[in-house]
């Protein structure tokens, strides 16, 4: 059975579609990124998946079971972050999660759950005194008090600092060991290719390519380079009939070449074989971002965060 | 794996979800000191204004109750009550709506119902406290006299109070933005107190404005209340009402509010 189903998902406000037809397919265990631009419809893809906003047409389901026909069912299993949310001001991290801890047929451990998100220090810090990374830190353990078997979180890096960023991507990467399902929206590349098994990319209300990192890559039809600089006269010809090779540029003494498969390998072997003597060599892969680039035109990153 | 979902109970949150939100509630106004400021100074402020200034010589043929006990102190309970009701639990309310942190509870198994029953609640215990608070001080302070028949006397000052929670469900369902709910239960507040004799007695308003003012919730809780203090019974016509206050405003409220 699989974790997360939707099918033909449509959403309009107004004139507009923000979501004109999404299906997405998530096995149980799995981490998949939902990757866009700010309104390529990532955030009213999950709340429909969340049971919060109902869909114009399309079906989703939770772990087989409808969020709005089994509403009581679903929220007993699935964990929500959302975006821009706020909790009861006043109360202090211990007192929030153990309030949340009460909603559900069987919570995690208050204490345990607060160590593992790294609160403990703060544990009787009022929510409106933490900062944003311990906001988003408790945001979390509310999300998973109820053990949940499936877990969305939205955006949960935006607007935090590296470090915090770091803490917060720990404690996925603890979640996916522990074979919980997570949904995890993002315009991060870096997040979606650190943490997720497979990536949905959301284009204009589409998915316009579903994929593991490395297969979006790979479908981008983006080569590999490698660069190196060689002391003295190169003849191209020597690494040029390589299979794995499609091109050779020598500018003065550095070399860029293109290709593809093992291709560090096979150069640097011919290189030895013709007693060339390469430094500085190095293999740039293309990027998350450039095959974003290459699938839908625009480029992700550098983008202002929601 | 899939049996486990299947087996999966339709899970409602218990008494220990909706005693740990009345606490939660309850913390929330007990941390909120700008809000505490109002509900108990506010009647504290007239207590003892009045206190100092109204006589407590008995009036000719009210059973021995003076102008004190029954103008000044059924005023000040429900300056109380309209205070809580009317101004400070909508602006919790829209608080938590304009903060998401409602939309935040919608992804739970709680329901949103539960923070509007929990506020309730503590709404309820406020006022109680608030009313022991005057009332404690009024008849140790200014030698007050408490009616007879003080059965009487809460059941029509618990009609005063789910008419000015009512109230106050209303103006948290219009209100667009949690200062505007403080700005719209302040302004509600003033002018039923206005109308409802706060300022003064409500001999001195227009006629019009009495007949009228009397009939709204501040006014007729105070002349309801009043009455009990005398060891009658109310007049029909106030707790009508009281009544139509909690049925129109309670309707409408249920009709506009918003989750999100």
């Amino acid at each position: 059975m699989l974790a997360v189903r939707a099918d033909a998902l449509r959403k309009r406000y107004g004139d507009r579609d923000a979501v004109a037809g999404v299906d997405l397919a998530v096995g149980e265990g799995e981490v998949l990124g939902i990757l866009g631009r700010n309104g390529a419809g990532k955030t009213t893809t999950v709340e429909m998946i969340a049971g919060l906003r109902r869909p114009d047409s399309g079906t989703v389901q939770v772990l087989g079971l409808d969020p709005w026909r089994d509403r009581r069912r679903v929220r007993q299993l699935l964990g929500v972050q959302l975006q821009e949310s706020e909790l009861h001001a006043a109360l202090t991290v211990s007192e929030l999660v153990r309030l949340y801890g009460t909603f559900y047929a069987q919570s995690a451990d208050a204490g345990e759950l607060i160590e593992a998100v790294g609160l403990t220090e703060q544990r009787d810090v009022r929510f409106e005194r933490l900062s944003g990374g311990q906001q988003q830190r408790l945001s979390i353990a509310l999300a998973l008090v109820g053990q949940p078997r499936v877990v969305i979180l939205d955006e949960l890096t935006t607007g935090l600092d590296p470090e915090a960023r770091r803490h917060i991507w720990a404690i996925v990467e603890g979640m996916r060991d522990d074979g919980v399902t997570v949904l995890l929206v993002s315009h991060l590349m870096e997040e979606v290719e650190r943490l997720c098994d497979r990536v949905a990319l959301l284009d204009g209300g589409r998915v316009v390519a579903q994929d593991s990192p490395a297969g979006l890559i790979a479908a981008a039809g983006l080569g590999q380079r490698v660069r190196f600089r060689v002391a003295g006269a190169f003849d191209r010809g020597t690494i040029l009939a390589l299979a794995e090779v499609t091109d050779v540029q020598v500018r003065g003494d550095r070399v860029t070449v293109h290709g593809s498969g093992d291709l560090l390998a096979a150069v640097s072997t011919a290189l030895v074989g013709a007693g060339v003597v390469a430094m500085e060599t190095r293999l740039e892969q293309p990027t998350l971002d450039d095959a974003f680039l290459a699938l839908t035109g625009r480029s992700l990153e550098h983008e202002g965060a929601a | 794996m899939s049996a486990a979902v299947t087996d999966t109970p339709a899970f409602r949150p218990g008494p220990r979800a909706w005693a740990a939100m009345v606490a939660a509630e309850a913390r929330m106004v007990a941390r909120d000191t700008a809000g505490l400021v109002v509900p108990i100074g506010l009647p504290m402020l007239f207590l003892v204004m009045n206190g100092l200034g109204s006589s407590t010589e008995p009036l000719p043929g009210a059973g021995g109750m003076s102008a004190f006990d029954i103008y000044v102190l059924p005023l000040i309970l429900v300056i109380g009550v309209a205070t809580i009701g009317v101004v400070n639990m909508p602006s919790f309310l829209s608080y938590y709506r304009k903060s998401g942190v409602l939309r935040r509870l919608g992804v739970t198994p709680a329901s949103p119902v539960m923070i509007l029953v929990a506020q309730l609640v503590v709404s309820v215990l406020q006022t109680a406290l608030g009313v022991a608070l005057a009332v404690g001080v009024a008849v140790l302070g200014f030698g007050a006299n408490l009616p007879d028949r003080w059965g009487a006397a809460i059941g029509v000052f618990a009609l005063a109070a789910a008419a000015m929670y009512a109230v106050g469900l209303l103006v948290a369902s219009i209100a667009p933005s949690p200062n505007a709910a403080v700005a719209i239960g302040l302004g509600t507040f003033f002018v039923l107190g206005a109308v409802g004799g706060m300022f003064g007695p409500a001999t001195s308003l227009p006629d019009g404005v009495a007949r009228v003012g009397e009939l709204l919730p501040f006014g007729a809780a105070v002349i309801a209340l009043g009455t009990t203090w005398l060891g009658e019974a109310p007049e029909l016509r106030h707790l009508l009402a009281l009544a139509a206050a909690i049925v129109v405003s309670g309707l409408l409220a249920a009709r506009l509010f918003r989750w999100q």
